[in-house]
């Protein structure tokens, strides 16, 4: 995969759908210093895609797209759930794995990538849900990091299986109740997190997405860790609106309120991670 | 019939803002323009969802953007 797949020929160019000719010409290639500050005018690498209106999983996508520091050698590896429903309408390499396996083919693939391609530099990304990166792929996960994989993972926490309507997941709060959980959970919420920290990742966050430019500094950060040092793990609060019955306008409110206590901005390090960040930051590249 | 939202243009251009194309969930709905200094919504991707009054209206206390029928929008998506 290369920018030159976007390059449409000439002569075929009036033939082309207008989304198409601006990823050619409006999006931001080639430039390690893209972000979120390049929205109001660029085309995106997504299109329009059908999560619920104002679905928080939106917003973290165009920030997290929009903040790839190589988006031409990107993979992204999905899982099963809202999220999937987006990874059609994404104009980079991503690959669909079976529910909750998505931690094991994005090692495949880094490995492999490592081997055939020595002198490039190809980040392999894993974005997937709380039930597929905390239940059902637990296992997956964990491996990962206990493995050192060269790879960033990205946990869309909506605390709730979303995609099936409505089922506690370990991420789920605990006493609270959805439709097909109406006893309401009887366990705590997993601190995946610090088990993150503990399993041997070397950069760990946790946040909402209320701020798209703290977004953009973590997503960054976590990839270029992950590229020289090892795994890296993002955790990301996009509430589910509907099935917390919020209304369209409301997840932006709930994000910044629990900014403040159950999702307050949590991030971890370890020593070989600092001195990337470091040097990252003196390049000017965070 | 259902709501899109619509910039008011002479109202958005007071400010050097950009702050709602940050914060719409959909890709390349509200966009910015540095020609005429204002946001602008391309109608047909507007899902409706009105967090963009939530941040010009009630965080950024600006109320530049506001929801319409779509049937009743300005063509141009400015008016
Ligand atoms: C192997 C397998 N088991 C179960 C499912 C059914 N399934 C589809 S989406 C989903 C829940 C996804 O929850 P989560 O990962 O939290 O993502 P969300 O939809 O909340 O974004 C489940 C259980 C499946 N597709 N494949
Ligand atoms: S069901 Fe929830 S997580 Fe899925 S698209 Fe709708 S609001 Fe977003
Ligand atoms: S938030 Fe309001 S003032 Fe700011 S760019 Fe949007 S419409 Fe204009
Ligand atoms: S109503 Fe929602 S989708 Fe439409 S422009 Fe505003 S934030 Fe974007
Ligand atoms: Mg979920």
């Amino acid at each position: 995969m290369s920018f030159n797949i976007f390059k449409i020929n000439e002569d075929l160019k009036e033939f082309m759908p207008p989304e198409i000719v601006d990823l050619e010409e409006k999006a931001t290639w080639g430039n390690p210093k893209r972000g979120v500050m390049d929205l109001p005018y660029s085309k995106e690498l997504l299109e329009e895609h059908s999560l619920c209106a104002g679905c928080p999983e939106s917003a973290a996508f165009r920030y997290i797209l929009a903040s790839l520091p190589n988006p031409e050698e990107t993979i992204i590896v999905n899982s099963t759930g809202c999220t999937s429903l987006v990874f059609p309408h994404i104009a980079l390499h991503t690959v669909h794995s079976l529910f909750g396996n998505q931690n094991a083919i994005a090692s495949g693939i880094k490995r492999v990538l490592e081997w055939r391609f020595p002198d490039k530099v190809k980040d392999v990304i894993v974005l997937a849900g709380d039930g597929a990166t905390v239940d059902i792929g637990l296992d997956c996960t964990l491996q990962s990091f206990f493995r050192q994989e060269k790879i960033t993972t990205i946990c869309f926490d909506n605390e709730v299986y979303a995609n099936t309507g409505g089922q506690e997941s370990g991420l789920t709060v605990k006493g609270h109740v959805f439709k097909m959980a109406p006893k309401g959970k009887q366990w705590d919420k997993v601190p995946i997190w610090q088990i993150a920290i503990d399993s041997g990742c070397h950069y760990v966050a946790r946040l909402t997405v209320s701020s798209p430019k703290k977004v953009e500094k973590v997503i960054k950060q976590a990839i270029y860790v992950a590229r020289e040092v090892g795994p890296t793990y993002v955790h990301l609060y996009t509430p589910c609106i509907l099935e917390i019955g919020l209304n369209s306008d409301d997840g932006l409110e709930e994000m910044r309120r629990t900014d403040k206590e159950r999702f307050k901005f949590f991030e971890y390090m370890t020593d070989e991670a600092k001195e990337v960040i470091q040097r990252k930051k003196e390049e000017g590249l965070i | 019939m259902y709501y899109v939202a619509q910039v008011i243009r002479d109202e958005c251009t007071k400010y050097n803002c950009k702050q709602c194309t940050l914060f719409c969930p959909e890709p390349n709905t509200l966009m910015y323009t540095d020609e005429t200094h204002h946001a602008y919504v391309l109608t047909e991707r507007c899902k409706g969802c009105a967090l963009c009054v939530y941040v010009c209206s009630n965080l950024l206390k600006r109320d530049s953007i506001e929801m319409v029928y779509a049937e009743n929008r300005d063509v141009a998506g400015v008016r």
